[in-house]
């Protein structure tokens, strides 16, 4: 999408929320203070607030908390969720244990 | 917006972050224009995370010696983040005397330049990482290398540069460069025209196109290399690894998990869809590779992979520094996949050059205009 | 490498659909699914189905899971199972995890139908065991036999979290409340009044302050928001429950489309990051097509007219149709979702506020914010009539695409219209035989068939029965109203069941007169 996106924008600081001890990347065990925190910092877009604090980098790979974790930097940035691009998907779709993942069938071989 | 400053800087990797820092550390105003979305997008968010400086090229080894001695340590104090740094050594493997000679050859190298690195038998590999299997035979050691987390690092470079008034400007790519009056002036992206007095292209791979528009041609081509991480698992070893032959390299990182990088060999005819993605041959022969090295990694989830483009050029190491013909024009690009330990001390350096005209540590090796033809 | 013709990914309604109509064009396809058992979603839904013959109305979900796969079967589709696409790589490559190796194959097509998964509302804890997604709910329930909780709120009155509280209720746990942010109630009128009936209290307007416990769930406070959803201190209410179930909606499973490099678009109409699509489910990369919920949050009915659109599509694609056949095909097809999406809930309406119907009556706004039509409303409405003798009493209020109540009664009591949306109506000097087939056959469990006075001073009520044990003859009991709430003695004098019900039982009640046209529910005393 590749829209300028000046990062001296002024957001306004970060004022402290009753609730910022609350879990939301419960994988990796992310608060909502430390994603607000990191909005502030300069992490604004959903990528580098992942690879900053972990968010969806865990086992379930943000099928969970993405939408949350989308939710609360919007409302920190003042934009609306929709405007955040989610952050990329990767392989494997599921956690795939290194011996299986190895493992490759033989492509010639007929079966399935 | 703002649109000029003393400094412009193209690419919002690691390196062009950790210039704008230590510049603005300097008292220098800076502009650092990132082409993609995000901060650290390409090679400095995709790396395996290796500080080492064994292996490498003896042109760029001093360079990485300082910032390992000067820089690394302080670093996550200084940048106010985690940046994982760990010093526990480097194991580079091997497992036959083909292995044995390439290795000996490299460390013999670095010696010669004041680094301790020495060759050791299994045994002592293995008295270093007992979870090696007996199929290693030998390996460098470097006690004085080690790894950090990329992520944090170029984004803790990024958040402290901007905390320092740096200006970061994302989704800005740039196409072009004019010289005005015989020195450096414009950068130019589809959206504005920027203006400095000093502009540092460090865009990776992208660097050879906005550079050609002012005439300069690093021989640069680019490598698909890819990477995995698994889920965390319990604490096992703080060494980076390495291969002679390259199969893979990684580490454990703080949270546990293990971020691997290898290869297929196809490395150089990658292709991909837009999305920097992975070839579906290479993640399994990353895992063949570990499996090898570490049987008892075999039941470890793999949680993700990725990919990222390498700028590889024609000799293996970085070009740096001034552009004597185009006054204001310095170079950071060509890091050959292994950028990210040496970005501190690259962005160290640069700065002092831009302020000063002089660095600590003599760049000459490295100036872009060393490529000659080879009879 | 191998290769199929089409390869399908997600064995759920649209993926089995699409598979289908490839397969019966003549196209060697798989459909590769990660769970144990096909049928997506439609293995736990063991309610009947809304819509109109064509899309299998009144049929129950997991029937047509079953329709589905025997379907498959016999149009030479191969449904692999326990087959967990690990990613969509360059050029239709399709890894896929089988056992323990990882099996490549190239896709000539691909359809890629991985459904949707649940979201999640957060508040202090909400990570404590025992908040669980109103979907995983139904799957302990429905698949496994498993008891979410004994007391259990539920958050959302969309259908899923109406339809998911009833079946809380039938496998014996109390719903304690039913209880949504939003001041009215989103999902079907219908199934809201069959939750509500039950005694289910419907809070609107309010949301979970808090659940409570230590190791584990014990407990949870909610309170009213005003119209920007913050709290109104002062109304918090507390209840002790084991289970909080979310049913806050869905988010389409896409990743799989962002990873093959199709274009993508947050979308909030679809409930969030879907891959730009043609009305057929052509994505942006030639021959990788949607179908489902992954191209956008509907239902399964729809869900599978999508995918035989897609089906048909890749068989054209790939030269197995012509294009006037594939043009026909869609113009049926496209009617078909048309009717589906119609009325009051149609895609179209998300957000609006409807205040009349049609037919130009009043909505009831008990219903909406109550989850009950209240006494007072109900007689406005067409399918509501007096008469004297057995005849039906359709409390069907909102315009829906639904009409099998039309064909049910063979004595043409009931008529809906050539509109399939139209509210039904009790047709002028028609005779109810009391047959009962009109009660087993609404989706919506809103026939009851009255009679309003037997002469001794009592009326009979019929009503839509799903719970077990049985109540014998003679059991004695109160009648509830709309509401829940029992307002008067009642004795069962019958309990029909039969084939032609398809697990609807017919409990007949006897009822002081009076409460003719306010007892619609039964429970012992």
């Amino acid at each position: 999408m590749n829209s300028v996106n000046d990062r001296t924008r002024d957001i306004g600081p970060f004022v402290p929320g009753p609730d910022d001890d609350m879990l939301i990347c419960r994988c990796e065990e992310i608060t909502k203070g430390e994603i607000r925190q990191a909005v502030h910092d300069g992490m604004w877009t959903l990528t580098e607030i992942r690879r900053y604090l972990r968010t969806g980098m865990g086992l379930c790979q943000g099928q969970t908390c993405s939408k949350l974790v989308k939710g609360i930097v919007a409302r920190e940035l003042g934009v609306s969720p929709a405007e955040l691009e989610p952050a990329t998907s990767r392989v494997p779709m599921r956690p795939i244990e290194m011996r299986v993942f190895a493992n490759e069938a033989d492509s010639n071989k007929e079966g399935e | 917006m703002k649109t000029s400053a003393e400094v412009v800087i193209v690419g919002g990797g690691i390196i062009g972050c950790a210039t704008a820092y230590y510049l603005a550390k300097r008292g220098v105003d800076v502009i650092v224009l990132e082409g993609s979305d995000h901060i650290g997008n390409g090679g400095s968010s995709r790396n395996g995370g290796g500080v080492r400086q064994s292996g490498r090229d003896v042109r760029e080894l001093p360079l990485v010696m300082y910032g390992i001695k000067n820089l690394w340590p302080t670093l996550s104090e200084e940048l106010e983040v985690d940046c994982e740094y760990h010093q526990d050594g480097n194991l580079r493997l091997g497992k036959n005397d083909k292995h044995k000679a390439i290795l000996t050859k490299l460390a013999n190298n670095a010696k010669g330049v004041g680094l301790d690195v020495r060759m050791i038998d299994g045994d002592e590999v293995r008295q270093i990482n007992p979870y090696l299997s007996r199929e290693v035979t030998c390996a460098s050691w470097c006690p004085t290398d080690g790894h950090a987390n990329p992520l944090t690092t170029t984004l803790g470079f990024y958040k402290m540069a901007r905390r320092l008034g740096v200006t970061f400007i994302s989704g800005e790519p740039v196409k072009e460069l004019r010289v005005i009056r015989g020195k450096i002036r414009k950068v130019i992206t589809p959206n504005n025209v920027y203006e400095g007095e000093n502009v540092l292209v460090a865009a990776g791979l992208d660097s050879r196109e906005i550079l050609t528009t002012v005439g300069i041609d690093i021989p640069m081509t680019n490598s698909l290399l890819e990477c995995l991480v698994t889920e965390a698992q319990p604490h096992m070893f703080d060494q980076m690894l390495g291969t002679a032959e390259a199969d893979f390299y990684g580490h454990q990182t703080k949270h546990g998990s293990f971020v691997f990088g290898g290869s297929s060999g196809l490395e150089r005819y990658n292709k991909d869809n837009g999305m920097v993605s992975n070839s579906a041959m290479t993640a399994p022969c990353i895992c063949r590779g570990i499996m090898k090295y570490f049987p008892d990694l075999a039941d470890a989830k793999i949680v993700r992979t990725w990919a990222g483009w390498m700028d590889a050029s024609q000799d293996g190491v970085p070009a740096l520094g001034t552009v004597d013909e185009i006054p204001g024009l310095f170079v950071a690009c060509a890091f050959n996949g292994h950028g990210f330990g040496i970005a501190p001390a690259v962005g160290d350096q640069l700065a002092e050059l831009i302020v000063t005209g002089k660095t600590k540590v003599d760049l000459g090796d490295l100036h872009y205009d060393r490529y000659k033809a080879k009879i | 490498m191998k290769r199929y013709d089409l390869i399908v990914v997600g064995a759920g309604p649209s993926g089995l659909s699409a598979a289908i109509e490839a397969a019966k064009k003549g196209l060697k396809v798989v459909v590769f699914d990660e769970n144990e058992k096909p049928g997506g979603q439609l293995f736990k839904q063991i309610h009947k189905f809304f819509g109109s013959k064509e899309h299998r109305a009144k049929v129950r979900g997991f029937v047509i899971g079953q329709q589905l796969l025997d379907e498959a079967d016999e149009a030479g589709v191969k449904v692999v199972l326990n087959a967990t696409v690990i990613g969509l790589y360059q050029d239709k490559e399709v890894v896929v995890k089988l056992g323990g190796e990882v099996v490549h194959y190239k896709g000539d097509a691909v359809i890629i139908a991985t459904g949707a998964a649940e979201n999640m509302v957060t508040f202090p804890g909400w990570t404590l065991p025992g908040v669980i997604g109103a979907g995983a709910a139904q799957t302990m329930m429905n698949l496994h036999g498993v008891l979410p909780g004994k007391r259990v709120l539920m958050l959302g009155s969309g259908n899923v979290g109406l339809v998911v509280s009833f079946q809380l209720e039938q496998c014996g746990c109390e719903v304690v409340a039913l209880v949504d942010a939003a001041p009215r109630v989103g999902g079907y009128g219908v199934h809201a009044a069959k939750v509500a009936r039950t005694g289910v209290p419907f809070y609107l307007s309010h949301t979970i302050v808090e659940a409570e416990g230590d190791e584990c769930v014990t407990g949870v406070t909610i309170a009213e928001v005003d119209s920007s959803f913050k709290f109104i201190p002062g109304t918090e209410k507390h209840f002790d429950v084991d289970t909080i179930c979310l049913a806050v909606g869905l988010s389409p499973m896409s990743q799989l489309l962002k990873m093959a490099g199709c274009k993508m678009e947050d979308n909030p109409k679809r409930g969030g990051q879907v891959p730009i699509s043609d009305s057929y489910g052509q994505t942006s990369v030639p021959g990788i097509f949607v179908a489902g919920d992954v191209s956008g949050i509907e239902e399964a009915s729809s869900a599978m007219i999508e995918g035989r659109m897609a089906g048909n599509v890749a068989a054209e694609y790939l030269g197995y149709i012509e294009k006037d056949a594939l043009k026909e095909e869609l113009d049926t097809l496209d009617k078909a979702l048309d009717g589906l999406r119609q009325g009051m809930f149609a895609p179209s309406n998300r957000g609006k506020l409807i205040e009349k119907t049609d037919e130009g009556i009043e909505v009831s706004q008990s219903l909406l914010k109550n989850g009950y039509i209240a006494d007072e409303e109900i007689e406005r409405f067409p399918g509501v009539v007096r008469k004297v003798g057995v005849h039906p009493v359709i409390e069907c209020t909102q315009n829906i695409p639904c009409n099998p109540c039309q064909d049910a009664c063979k004595k043409g009591c009931i008529s809906i219209g050539k509109n399939i949306t139209s509210l039904p109506i009790v047709v002028d000097g028609s005779e109810c035989i009391n047959c009962g087939m009109c009660v087993a056959n609404c989706s919506g469990q809103a026939i009851f068939l009255v009679d309003e006075d037997k002469g001794d001073g009592s009326a009979e009520i019929t009503l839509p029965y799903e719970f077990l044990p049985l109540p014998e003859e003679g059991t004695k009991g109160f009648g509830l109203g709309r509401d829940g709430k029992v307002v008067c003695e009642a004795v069962v004098t019958k309990c029909r069941s039969s084939k032609a019900f398809d697990k609807t039982h017919l409990l007949t009640i006897k009822v002081p007169k009076e409460y003719a046209m306010k007892a619609r529910f039964f429970k012992v005393s």
